[in-house]
């Protein structure tokens, strides 16, 4: 290519430079999920998505630690047979400890058929169980990393490598949020004090997209909103007194015709106002009768923080949130579902933790209508071994070949098992989905061609699933 | 244009004037990772099969209809029948067509041919879409090997990438207008335009103008008042130069520059590990331009201090520069010869960045798609950094007269100790024989003695007579010891020792995370440590994969930036440098204005300089100047700026004093009618629009004016949000980052910024409704109202004014505030002050 056509290139596209902000930012809109007005620059005003779909919005059980499909949702009755022979040619470097590599390891959770589908599930989620017919599994997921937080980057944001935006920002970037009171994308992490997942809040990140779209961390120690209270010596009174102030005194130097920023700038203050009412509201779970606490298990000591999360999570979902993501344990392993020693004691509790709680939000969704435009999604950075990392107790290395998650709710066909893995458990072997696959459908069930979803940034034009991604159709209703 | 505001929990408004970037032609997806996605489908099924099915007849020995499937390029060529193969377009592309039998000849031919399978056309289409790759030729032939990018005289004549130009101030019109050369530019071109500019600043907008340009900070009261009162012509140059010669202009601009060195104190990654010598680097910077280091060497330190001046301590912390970046610190030995180029990819991108606006990072995984940088050049550049890693350097940074002082000191301390074992030797021993006589006084203090070697030894001193001398040696020592502290001779000279050592004069002993060679590397955190800190040799590398190795490289320069036999800029490593002088090599080169990358850097950096004065760079990308850049609005000034800064010695402050002096810096705000119709975003320059301070200089600004701000400079930075000291000196952990800065656009560490964006959040508001230290600064700012309030309530609104705005209230304004802190006692003053910080004339400065 000669250096004057590439010149010309670039100039005619500087010669658009020329253009305001707005302009480009209106550009990006309609490039993403479907047009806004090219003159609205902000990245949460709510958009069309690019085709019809059910799900609206998106809450995701994180399985932070990487759960073990052998011990979960994958039923694997040959493992039990081969109960203590090695596993055939296996590379040791494939879980994190090369040198703690026992031989298969049967499940040590019992296995019942569940609803008309008839799938099988482990005695760890007595209650999720029930909803198997509304869940579509896919079996045969496979990622990059043995290792925790290139796992998890992989996972939230489409590469192993941290600092690109996460799911949340994408969809929040393509659909915007229903509520001008309330984040468009909320975390929450475990609030026993157990950490943050591996790499920290670059896990809800906006990345290279507005500011706007990054995750909001519902802190689970103190305020779980920065600057959200009112000071205990404020009242309200005076508080919108002051705001009263802030605007008399604003709108007396009128802002000229250059200043676009002011007059935005001065309602910015009305709107955190509400904000304060807003939120805090819907974040307290009080206002939910009796009966529904039980359900979730608010109140059971194995599982009353989860059940909160989950309860706030559908009352977010309710008022017009559109992404929310739990994640289910902390950092470090015996404290999340990585299950490096005793996998049965590490996965018997925080299954106890999340199965009544989660089962309860599929209910509840599905009661108060919802359940047809929330996606819930049931998934964690990768799977666990079917060989034990031995010990006196037993545990399950990491393994990035096989993973097993669930999505269900909105346009989700329920009762689906997608892809297999080999009849070990040890490698996806069957219709093989990968982390952009994965991306690709839920973009697709809700709505968004993910091919078309894109942001860009320093010259390239940046997607969620890069330059992969096959939308999986046998999960779509 | 009206803006139409929405209303969100978060962002509202993105500036229209100081975005990050401006729009650019879309780029068709067929970068690195497309091509790479599609090589793993070829590699994986698309190879087996073309081989198998298609090579014989397709394959250069036979080609037939013309067409040839033995490379990429061969076979994007097509054949008699034209395209075959359409990247991007796989369903489209005749090959998928007749593979598929959808249109005929189908292929492979023959009569017992079986269809294809429909995984193999999927996996074709698939392939053709992503952009049909080749990880290499399927035969190697003369004609299959892809040419290289060749860089060419007309590459090196682009107006980034040529020398530089003397131009001269154009001829004007209103020759009164200009003040200085900079407004000869300026000025002819908004003469073409035939628009008026707007008038000039008062004198207040303009001493708060630039003081926070210039230093971060607003002007004191005192310091407005005595401009004001300055009748000489010359009083806004002395207001400049009083600011540029001020310590918090380094800390200002020593900000603006951390942000495209993505300067951040930890490793990033699983663990973020805390780098504790990191700050060195952000003090260096402070210093280098509070002291106007010339640009030049500013920049030669930063990439090779300590080679270049291996005794001095600040071209040391200089190097801090390159390893700033993350840092993977928990990896396995697969993944660490790939770790290894990431690191060094960080060091070279960031330098291309920060000194040359150039995406060099692009050319990685093959040749620049649109700047003339052949992948060679890339790697040969790259291989500067080969043996480059992270150390800790411990350095002693005493003064002589420390040193002097610390000698005199051991020398005296020698000569009591001295007296002190003297006194050991012989006396302590007759001492005690002498305390304890006979015994007989002595068996109530034995009694009490814990240690069993003492108490026996003393025991059978007394009860059976033995004498002290034939005791073991090491029992004598041991009673001795107990004793000592009984003995008055030897109480005195221990006394005289303990003063000696309380007199121990302090060292500077510093510790300093530099980025040099043949040191102690810092290391990845594994368990075997098995994991090379660096590989001797750097490749250059097939699609950057380091499973495929073209050949080794030695260091290099841009083609396009060399006008000279490279030879020209490579040092000889001297024999005793415990470094390979590559990086000085590539520093050279880097500085090099008549024959290198100098006249480049000179451009880029006069460009930062006038982004950060005026709100948008005369080239708006400020991190890119390639064939993408946004082009210069004023070709000839940034040429004339970047020839003077080159030609005064490098010396940036003049620059700064040339921009904030020209009759352009000084308009006010608010445009004529006619120049805002026919320019509505200013690019010619006829007004001084608002701009809102960034992240670090709000926060400094409600500090200063609420009288809480810390003055004390560098050192290690606090990871206390509720500090008082000014912003830079946050400790900047990259998972844990400061909120109160996050949520006005802080960027975020990881790579390289160019310039900042500017939203307007809800949070913001509630920052500065409910934010504890915003509270607490605007409390303690209430309280040095109070006396005048006391007074009378309308002083203390009009020292309020003159504290936060620099200007005194208008009537209106007055009456407001007195209305509101009337009766409210402190209170009122409290809520009063709060809400003047929430004003947006507190965060947009005229």
């Amino acid at each position: 290519m000669l250096p004057s056509r590439r010149q010309l290139l670039a100039r005619c596209g500087a010669g658009i430079g020329s253009l305001a902000l707005a302009d480009l930012l209106g550009r990006q809109g309609l490039l993403a999920a479907d047009a806004k007005p090219a003159a609205d620059p902000n990245p949460l005003a709510p958009k069309k998505s690019h085709f019809a779909a059910k799900a609206k919005a998106v809450i995701w059980i994180f399985v932070n630690g990487g759960h073990s499909q052998v011990d979960t949702w994958d039923y694997k009755p040959e493992l039990i047979k081969m109960d203590g022979k090695p596993l055939p040619n296996f590379d040791k470097t494939t879980g994190f400890f090369p040198g703690q590599v026992g031989p298969l390891m049967k499940s040590p959770f019992a296995w019942k058929q569940h609803g008309e589908s008839g799938k099988w599930v482990s005695s760890l989620f007595p209650h999720l169980s029930k909803h198997v017919d509304q869940m579509a599994f896919i079996h045969s997921l496979w990622t990059d990393s043995n290792n925790h937080s290139p796992a998890l980057f992989m996972m939230n944001t489409g590469v192993p490598r941290m600092g690109l935006p996460s799911v949340g920002a994408w969809v929040t970037y393509g659909l915007g949020s229903e509520n001008e009171n309330l984040p468009g994308f909320v975390v929450m992490s475990d609030p026993k004090g157990r950490g943050l997942p591996k790499g920290h809040t670059l896990n809800w990140t906006n990345g290279f997209l507005p500011g706007a779209l990054q995750g909001t961390w519902l802190k689970p120690q103190g305020e779980p909103i920065d600057n959200l209270k009112r000071a205990a010596d404020t009242t309200a009174a005076e508080q919108k007194s002051s705001i009263d102030l802030m605007t008399r005194l604003n709108k007396l130097k009128e802002p000229t015709a250059a200043d676009r920023d002011l007059e935005a700038r001065i309602k910015s203050f009305e709107l955190a106002y509400r904000m304060q009412e807003v939120a805090p509201e819907v974040m307290d779970i009080s206002k939910e009768n009796k009966e529904t606490q039980e359900l979730y298990g608010v109140g059971r000591k194995e599982c009353d923080h989860f059940a909160k999360q989950c309860l706030t999570a559908r009352r977010m979902v309710e008022k017009g949130v559109r992404f929310v993501q739990i994640y289910s344990g902390g950092m470090d392993n015996q404290l999340s579902w990585d299950g490096h020693i005793d996998i049965q004691g590490n996965h018997q509790g925080f299954a106890d933790e999340t199965d009544r709680p989660v089962a309860a939000l599929l209910s509840d969704l599905k009661s108060k209508g919802l359940l047809d435009s929330t996606l819930v999604v049931w998934a964690g950075e990768f799977g666990r071994l079917p060989i034990s990392q031995p010990g006196a107790k037993p545990g399950r290395d990491h393994n990035p070949h096989a993973n097993t998650v669930w999505l269900a709710g909105g346009g989700v066909k329920g009762g689906v098992s997608y892809g297999e893995t080999d009849e070990v458990g040890f490698k996806a072997a069957v219709d093989k989905v990968d982390t952009h696959d994965f991306h690709a459908t839920l973009l697709h069930l809700l709505g968004m061609e993910h091919e078309k979803l894109t942001y860009l940034h320093n010259g390239r034009r940046y997607r969620l699933t890069d330059v992969a991604g096959k939308v999986v159709k046998k999960v779509v209703a | 244009m009206k803006h139409v505001v929405a209303l969100a929990f978060v962002a509202l408004v993105v500036s229209p004037l100081v975005a990050a970037d401006p729009p650019r032609p879309p780029v068709p997806a067929d970068h690195a990772a497309a091509m790479a996605a599609s090589q793993v489908v070829f590699k994986d099924t698309v190879r087996e099969f073309v081989v198998k099915n298609c090579l014989e007849c397709h394959g250069g020995e036979k080609t037939k209809s013309g067409f040839n499937m033995v490379s990429r390029e061969k076979m994007l060529e097509g054949g008699d029948r034209g395209p075959a193969v359409v990247p991007g377009k796989g369903k489209e592309s005749r090959l998928v067509k007749l593979v598929a039998r959808t249109e005929e000849p189908h292929m492979p031919p023959g009569k017992d041919a079986k269809a294809v399978s429909k995984e193999m056309v999927d996996a074709l289409t698939e392939w053709i879409d992503l952009g049909a790759a080749f990880d290499k030729p399927l035969k190697e032939t003369a004609n299959t090997v892809k040419k290289p990018l060749t860089v060419t005289e007309k590459d090196k004549q682009y107006w980034a990438y040529r020398p530089l130009n003397a131009t001269a101030p154009p001829a004007v019109q209103n020759k009164e207008w200009a003040k200085n050369p900079v407004d000869a530019f300026v000025l002819a071109n908004l003469e073409a335009a035939k628009l008026t500019p707007a008038a000039d600043a008062d004198k207040r907008t303009l001493i708060r103008r630039v003081t926070f340009d210039l230093t971060g900070l607003p002007p004191t009261v005192d310091e407005v008042q005595k401009f004001l009162d300055d009748k000489d012509a010359n009083a806004f140059e002395k207001v400049v130069d009083r600011l540029l010669a001020s310590d918090a202009y380094g800390e200002r601009w020593g900000r603006h520059w951390l942000d495209p060195a993505r300067y951040a104190e930890s490793h990033g990654f699983e663990h973020d590990y805390f780098r504790p010598h990191a700050y060195h680097y952000r003090d260096f910077v402070i210093k280098a331009l509070n002291a106007d280091m010339p640009y030049d060497q500013f920049v030669k330190w930063q990439l090779a201090g300590d080679e270049l001046a291996p005794t001095d301590p600040q071209a040391l912390a200089a190097t801090g520069f390159l390893g700033a970046g993350v840092f993977p610190t928990q990896i396995t030995n697969r993944e660490a010869e790939r770790i290894r180029y990431d690191s060094m990819d960080d060091m070279l991108s960031t330098t291309g960045h920060t000194f040359l606006a150039l995406t060099v990072g692009c050319a990685r995984c093959h040749d620049h798609k649109y700047d003339p940088i052949p992948t060679r050049d890339y790697y040969r550049l790259l291989s500067a950094f080969t043996t480059t890693v992270r150390s800790e350097v411990d350095l002693d940074l005493s003064s002589p007269e420390q040193k002097v002082a610390y000698v005199d000191w051991e020398e005296r301390r020698k000569a009591v100790e001295w007296e002190v074992k003297v006194y050991e030797g012989e006396e302590l021993t007759k001492g005690f024989v002498k305390w304890l006589g006979d015994g007989s006084e002595r068996l109530t203090a034995i009694e009490q003695i814990k240690d069993l070697k003492v108490a026996t030894g003393l025991k059978a001193l007394v009860t059976e007579k033995k004498k002290f001398a034939d005791l073991p040696k090491a029992q004598r020592d041991l009673i001795l010891k107990w004793y000592a502290p009984q003995d008055a001779g030897w109480k005195e000279r221990a006394a005289k020792l303990a003063d000696v050592d309380k007199q121990k004069p302090a060292l500077n002993k510093v510790t300093i995370q530099a980025t040099t060679e043949g040191r102690k590397p810092m290391r990845h955190h594994t368990a075997d440590g098995s994991i090379p800190d660096f590989y001797p040799k750097t490749f250059e590398l097939k699609r950057g994969d380091t499973e495929q190795k073209v050949g080794e490289v030695s260091v290099g320069v841009l083609q396009v930036l060399a006008r000279k036999p490279e030879a020209g800029w490579m040092a000889e490593k001297p024999t005793t440098a415990g470094t390979s002088f590559r990086r000085t090599s590539l520093a050279n080169w880097m500085t090099d204005t008549k024959d290198g990358a100098g006249s480049l850097a000179a451009r880029v950096m006069v460009n930062r300089l006038w982004h950060h004065h005026f709100g948008r760079g005369i080239v708006s990308t400020l991190n890119d100047f390639g064939f993408q850049a946004d082009p210069p609005t004023h070709p000839e000034l940034l040429e004339w700026l970047a020839n003077d800064l080159v030609a005064n010695g490098w010396k940036l402050k003049r620059v700064h004093k040339l921009l904030v002096t020209s009759r352009t810096y000084q308009l006010s705000g608010t445009a004529t009618a006619d120049a805002l119709k026919a320019d509505p975003d200013n690019r010619l320059w006829h007004h001084r629009p608002k701009r809102r301070l960034e992240a670090e200089a709000v926060r400094d600004n409600w500090l200063a004016v609420s009288g809480q701000l810390d003055p004390k400079m560098y050192g290690p930075g606090e990871a206390n949000e509720a500090m008082k000291r000014r912003s830079i000196y946050f400790r900047i952990q990259r998972s844990q980052m400061i909120p109160s800065l996050q949520v006005f656009d802080w960027p975020d560490s990881l790579t390289s910024a160019a310039a900042r964006p500017v939203t307007t959040t809800a949070p913001q508001a509630l920052f500065f409704l409910n934010n504890p230290h915003v509270r607490t600064a605007a409390n303690a700012w209430a309280a040095t109202l109070k006396p005048f309030a006391d007074k009378n309530p309308a002083d203390a609104v009009e020292r309020a004014y003159l504290m936060a705005f620099g200007r005194p209230p208008t009537k209106d304004e007055s009456a407001i505030g007195v209305e509101f802190i009337a009766g409210k006692g402190d209170k009122g003053l409290q809520g009063y002050t709060l809400a003047l910080f929430g004003l947006n004339e507190f965060v947009y400065v005229d």
